[in-house]
């Protein structure tokens, strides 16, 4: 019996000390990155490791996963060095202590507003692939080759031709506060103002003034008439327009691999105006990050630098999932595609989403108040008005 | 034969504890390592020693129940009564070292490119050239001028001169270093291609703890996770730290927490018990009709209405979903077709309730169904027989008969889908994710929301982002107010066993 115990202990003692210990290590890169982006970065990774000899290991994770993994698997040492994410995070993982400042070699090759997106209190943040904001699809069978260029004339339009044929003027997800927004911006709305030096004041929700109330009013009446259709989630939202059953759809270029599939005619264009003030959408931007808690923080900049904001990766970033790109050697290839050149025309008018914290608790109430209206149990006026009213009370709750 | 199974047995579970206790000293988590070792001797106690033989079938039991219930639980009460979620995530001694590491860069100074040489010791020289052509020799922190032509520059060609490949190779190492410029400024690698001027912005006072502005003197010290001046402004990252009652002091003091709790509150209870009720008497109904001898395709209806049950709840809730759509759901097709009017499913609040139990409702009857037909079967042939012969009603027979009986051995099992269906999170948040939402309330909060969907609200949609603090409070509220209600219940169904006695 004793000689079992002794025997297993000795045993397990040789074994262990010949098993390798897992810890992160220096001098190899660890990048967090989706599905859809992997295959691009692992062959970038394999001239990396043909020119240097330093491992890439590359790990999949679901785009929206990797914010909140990071939070907690970086600060335990056991967290990756690169990895890739949407601009609205950086208010948070900066907060964090998560993520480092980039060191853009060359800053002139990216759109400006893709690097304005991932610039916080003055220094990038992130190397932008690829920027989106939402458009206006429309079925060029039903609207003509040239599309609308004002809701005006998408109204008379609905009235005249398309409502006797029980077609929708417009269709776009609800209730959606980020869909929504053109509606509340184009005669003067905001959700953060701006302060003197720039910075975005977290107490200055604009969501309610005059001319976002307008607007607000302006999207109400647009569903009373039936100009768009009510209540639509984004699934019946694109069922509706491949069927032909609307016009006109607000939606991203993430619906071009949909409509395309559907057969619809189809053209992509800016958000009509107005009174003749284009509705503003919301600028996105996606790009790559390096942890704060990196073992190998300037190898990771030289990785991203020299290997990754090159014009072969960047169109190898498209292939794989087409979105506008925010490189510009690469954007003159891209942009060749008629869909990816109306993208960057709605693009042209965006406002970058606001990156900070606070946006979290703007989303919620927002999109009640929309609901109310949408749901005919609060007028625009009334429900916008309570919402800021929460949001500003739950961001002073917070400092 | 025996005894070699045990000893490998005993073996292989050896070398799991000692590798995973190596991983731990690598990661220097000291506490848990002590815990590890301590069980690690138990589990050879037991089974090498005979005294130890009885807590074998104990053993596995325990581990788990430590690791899979006590644990969480502890755990939600550390975290209930620290600030732990968004800007407060690091530990306060990562926070310091970022903090540290922060450097300020002079700009005016401008870029100093370089090149590196290995000496035969494998050890590092620099060449820098300034922006205004002048050289520095650096080596060991140090840094001096030299000439082209002197003894310390010709020394350079007989060292190797690195490679932009070995210098990529090298980053680590190279921004490791640090050349003394003057008393403030360091010469430090900025990227691959240049070096830069750089000073620290902060120095931390260990023995005072606090955290000194170089430039402005400005002295931060630790406020509730973060490093705050005199005048208020905090510095990020803050930390994760102790702070006491908090955050049940703003759960229970905060108006916009406590405004809507009282109506989620009953509406959770509504939830619940509607719910139980009407899964329950569907269920019933159902078994006592299959229960009928003399039905015909008993089996082949059995397994129809299961089917529900066997469809998973996350599929079921998001096609009811689609159903209940007020424009485009076939319920209001079939409805307008026939009364000529749809009904405001997920917009009305009423009917947005009333959605939610008809959907829990289909989720749920299967269950009951199969523990009535069980508990049905267990009853006695004989008490109907002798109710018959005392010109008992079959409803009599039902109410004095079937009900008690069967409610001995179900009832338990209604308090727990009743504690179940007090937290059933993922049925609201499929069907109605709490909407529609309340006019004028003063947080968001819907007309559906319950409890444990509130909570969540608050917790990943407050005003910072994520707040794990709030939510473990929130979290331990729930706990005892669900604990609580199931006591009571126990008690209830304690005066239930009188009536088996009884019988």
């Amino acid at each position: 019996m004793k000689r079992i115990a002794v025997f297993s202990l000795v045993f397990a003692l040789a074994l262990a000390l010949s098993l390798p210990v897992a810890a992160s290590v220096p001098g190899e890169l660890l990048i967090w990155i989706d599905g859809e982006r992997a295959p691009v970065l692992t062959a970038v990774a394999r001239t990396f490791v043909a020119e240097y000899g330093i491992p890439v290991k590359i790990q999949e994770l679901p785009f929206g996963d990797i914010r909140d993994n990071l939070a907690i698997v970086a600060p335990t040492g056991e967290g990756p060095d690169i990895i890739i994410g949407a601009h609205d995070w950086l208010g948070q993982l900066v907060s964090d202590g998560l993520i480092e400042p980039i060191d853009i070699e060359n800053p002139s090759l990216f759109l400006q507003s893709g690097l304005d997106a991932f610039t916080w209190g003055g220094q990038y943040y992130g190397i932008p692939y690829a920027i989106e904001s939402i458009g206006l699809f429309y079925n060029k069978d039903l609207v003509g080759e040239d599309g609308i260029a004002s809701f005006e004339e998408l109204v008379e339009l609905t009235k005249n031709e398309l409502a006797p044929k029980g077609i929708y003027g417009l269709v776009l997800p609800q209730p959606d506060p980020y869909h929504t927004f053109p509606f509340f911006s184009m005669l003067g709305g905001y959700v953060f103002g701006v302060d003197e030096e720039g910075v975005l004041n977290p107490l200055d929700v604009g969501l309610a003034n005059a001319g976002a109330i307008e607007g607000f009013e302006f999207f109400e009446q647009l569903l009373n008439e039936g100009v768009i259709a009510r209540a639509t989630p984004y699934d019946t939202m694109m069922s509706l327009f491949q069927n032909g059953q609307a016009a006109t759809m607000m939606t991203g270029p993430w619906a071009f691999g949909d409509v395309r599939a559907a057969g619809v005619n189809y053209g992509f264009t800016q958000i009509p105006s107005y009174k003749g003030q284009y509705g503003k959408p919301f600028l996105g931007a996606q790009g790559f990050m390096v942890s704060a808690f990196s073992e190998n923080k300037l190898l990771a900049n030289i990785f991203l630098n020299e290997f990754v904001a090159t014009k072969e990766t960047m169109l190898a970033i498209f292939e794989g999932d087409p979105r506008p790109t925010a490189f510009l050697p690469a954007a003159e290839v891209i942009n060749e595609d008629p869909d990816m050149r109306g993208v960057m025309e709605a693009a042209a008018e965006a406002v970058p989403m606001p990156a900070i914290p606070a946006m979290n608790s703007v989303w919620t109430a927002w999109s009640d108040a929309i609901e109310l209206v949408i749901n005919q149990q609060s007028t625009p006026r009334a429900a916008i008005q309570n919402a800021v009213e929460i949001i500003v009370q739950t961001i002073q709750e917070s400092m | 034969m025996a005894k070699l199974i045990k000893g490998v047995f005993l073996g292989v579970l050896n070398v799991v504890f000692i590798w995973t206790a190596l991983f731990l000293l690598g990661h220097q988590a000291y506490w848990v390592l002590l815990l590890l070792v301590l069980g690690a001797a138990l589990v050879n106690f037991i089974f090498i020693s005979e005294k130890g033989y009885p807590y074998r079938y104990l053993l596995p039991a325990s581990f788990f129940m430590i690791l899979l219930v006590v644990y969480p639980i502890v755990y939600t009460v550390y975290v209930s009564v620290t600030n732990y979620g968004t800007g407060n995530i690091l530990s306060k001694e990562q926070a310091v070292t970022q903090l540290q590491e922060r450097r300020i860069l002079d700009a005016e100074a401008g870029n100093y490119t370089y090149t590196a040489y290995r000496d035969g010791a494998g050890e590092l020289w620099f060449l820098f050239t300034s922006p205004q052509g002048e050289l520095l020799l650096g080596h060991a922190g140090r840094l001096e001028p030299v000439q082209e032509g002197d003894e310390r520059f010709s020394q350079l060609a007989q060292f190797t001169e690195l490679t932009r490949a070995d210098l990529v190779r090298a980053t680590n190492e190279l921004s490791a270093l640090s050349f003394a410029f003057d008393e403030t400024w360091q010469l430090q690698m900025r990227n691959i291609n240049y070096f830069g001027v750089y000073r620290p912005q902060y120095e931390y006072i260990r023995e005072r703890d606090e955290l000194i502005d170089l430039e402005s003197g400005t002295v931060y010290r630790p406020v509730l996770g973060y490093f705050e001046a005199p005048d208020g402004t905090r510095l990020t990252p803050g930390f994760r730290e102790v702070i006491g009652l908090n955050n049940f002091r703003r759960l229970f003091t905060n108006p916009q927490v406590t405004g809507p709790f009282v109506r989620v509150f009953i509406w959770t209870v509504q939830w619940a018990l509607l719910s139980v009720g009407c899964t329950f008497a569907v269920g019933l109904f159902l078994a006592i009709l299959l229960n009928d001898p003399y039905l015909r395709l008993r089996k082949f209806y059995r397994s129809v209405l299961i089917l529900p049950y066997a469809v998973p709840a996350f599929i079921s809730a998001l096609i009811w979903r689609g159903l209940f759509h007020t424009e485009l759901g076939i319920i209001n097709q079939v409805l307008r077709a026939t009364i000529g009017s749809g009904v405001p499913w997920l917009q009305d609040p009423v009917w947005a309730k009333v959605a939610l139990v008809i959907l829990n409702l289909w989720l749920g009857f299967p269950y009951m169904m199969l523990v009535c037909l069980g508990a049905l079967q267990s009853i006695d042939h004989e008490m109907y027989e002798a109710a018959v012969v005392d010109g008992a009603s079959s409803w009599q027979q039902f109410y004095h008969i079937t009900l008690p009986l069967l409610m001995v051995s179900v009832a338990p099992l209604l308090i727990a889908s009743f504690s179940f269906n007090f937290n059933n999170f993922s049925v609201i948040y499929l069907l109605t994710r709490g909407r529609p939402p309340m006019v004028g309330a003063q947080t968001p909060a819907g007309h559906t929301d319950i409890l444990i969907s509130y909570t969540y609200r608050l917790a990943f949609e407050s005003g910072r982002g994520v707040d794990y603090g709030l939510a473990s409070a929130v979290t331990l509220v729930i706990f005892l107010i669900t604990g609580a209600i199931t006591f009571i219940n126990f008690r209830f169904t304690g005066t239930l066993e009188e009536v088996r006695k009884n019988v």
